[in-house]
């Protein structure tokens, strides 16, 4: 072989890759993004209540390694010193606990009340209600030390405008179970 | 020959003076992603992401009766009190408010008094969809920074890429001692707002 003949040879493969290369990119480029963002789209999925798990009215449901059954959602009428056209909500949960490793398992516990158009209230400080000694919130559960096969009672208080009250739904969210959260369905359901 | 080296050099030229154009009309980091301006002027409904806040009324004070414990206290001031009443409601989930300051005229800042920490219905505030809620935010400010104030209300301290409600206040006619017109000698922080 002459060496003009080698130098041709070389110069034919150097563009074949060249070529490979250029069409790589637009596989690695978007993968190149997809690595680098992971990590945000995990903690932006894992910091958002997203996908419900529909609880049907009277069934418990697996959540957080526990049992959570919605026992009861009324409203505290007849109150004064609140704010025109609101009414004070109680949602009261029994959790029959599972894994007693709450401290992990229910960490940034939430519960909610979610309406017909998504809008979602947190549980109020304006009011508060005396609860029985045996009845606790969510937070407080998880410094009970509860242990597995125990049951505890949670309540919580919002405070809702009169015209949400018909079609709020109670909802509760870990963030073990994130971006997944149960909503529980009423008896009218 | 001569020609090509004047061209040349008017070609380094405009690129310089493209990429000095780039560099000063360029958004700062701080601004790219700070907070969101949502704009309104007294007395509108400014909607931000998570929150709508319509400011009332803007009210200055020589001194401010409180209520601490049971006793009244004056709290006096080398500057003037303002009080803006604003109604806040959080528009699809329950929030907090928790930030509020008086940005005067020059651009002199001013964030809510800690004075008055005691009293009820200051910042933070909680809110929840569908249910406003009024509150007082008290700012004690020079008196030349009282006219064409801007007032700034966010959730959080770092706003970063989240509304910050920015409510125009408006011109404020000073009076001859100096103070805004209209500045009350007292007011009382204890009546209902």
């Amino acid at each position: 072989m002459t060496a003009e003949a080698l130098d041709q040879e070389n110069r034919a493969g150097e563009r074949k890759w060249r070529r490979r290369s250029l069409w790589s990119l637009i596989l690695l480029v978007p993968l190149a993004l997809a690595v680098e963002s992971y990590d945000s789209v995990k903690a932006l999925v894992g910091n958002n209540d997203l996908f419900p798990r529909r609880v049907v009215w009277g069934e418990s449901a697996q959540f957080g390694g526990s049992d959570w059954k919605l026992t009861d959602l009324r409203g505290a009428f007849g109150m004064s010193n609140l704010p025109p056209d609101s009414v004070p909500v109680l949602a009261d949960f029994q959790v029959k606990v599972g894994n007693p490793d709450l401290q992990k398992l229910w960490l940034g516990c939430k519960i909610m009340l979610i309406d017909k158009d998504g809008r979602r209230w947190s549980p109020t400080s304006i009011i508060s209600l005396k609860t029985p000694d045996n009845v606790g919130n969510c937070i407080s559960a998880i410094f009970s030390g509860a242990k597995s096969g125990d049951t505890v009672n949670l309540r919580e208080t919002f405070l809702v405008p009169k015209e949400a009250t018909k079609s709020i739904r109670p909802a509760v969210s870990v963030a073990s179970e994130r971006p997944h959260f149960l909503l529980f369905h009423l008896e009218k359901d | 020959m001569n020609m090509r080296k004047s061209a040349n050099l008017v070609l380094l030229l405009v690129a310089a003076v493209f990429c000095y154009g780039l560099q000063i009309s360029k958004p700062h980091y701080g601004e790219l992603i700070g907070p969101i301006p949502a704009r309104g002027k007294l007395g509108d409904t400014v909607v931000g992401r998570a929150f709508e806040v319509h400011a009332e009324k803007v009210e200055f004070a020589r001194k401010l009766t409180v209520d601490q414990f049971g006793q009244q206290r004056v709290l006096t001031t080398g500057g003037v009190w303002a009080v803006v009443t604003v109604e806040i409601a959080a528009r699809s989930e329950s929030t907090t408010i928790g930030v509020a300051s008086w940005r005067g005229p020059t651009g002199l800042t001013y964030d809510q008094t800690e004075r008055l920490s005691f009293m009820n219905g200051l910042l933070p505030v909680a809110i929840d969809p569908g249910l406003p809620r009024k509150a007082r935010l008290i700012f004690e400010v020079r008196p030349d920074e009282a006219s064409d104030a801007t007032l700034l209300v966010s959730e959080k301290l770092v706003a970063a890429l989240d509304s910050q409600a920015e409510i125009a206040l408006g011109p404020v006619a000073v009076a001859a001692d100096g103070l805004p017109a209209g500045t009350v000698d007292m007011l009382d922080m204890a009546q209902p707002l």
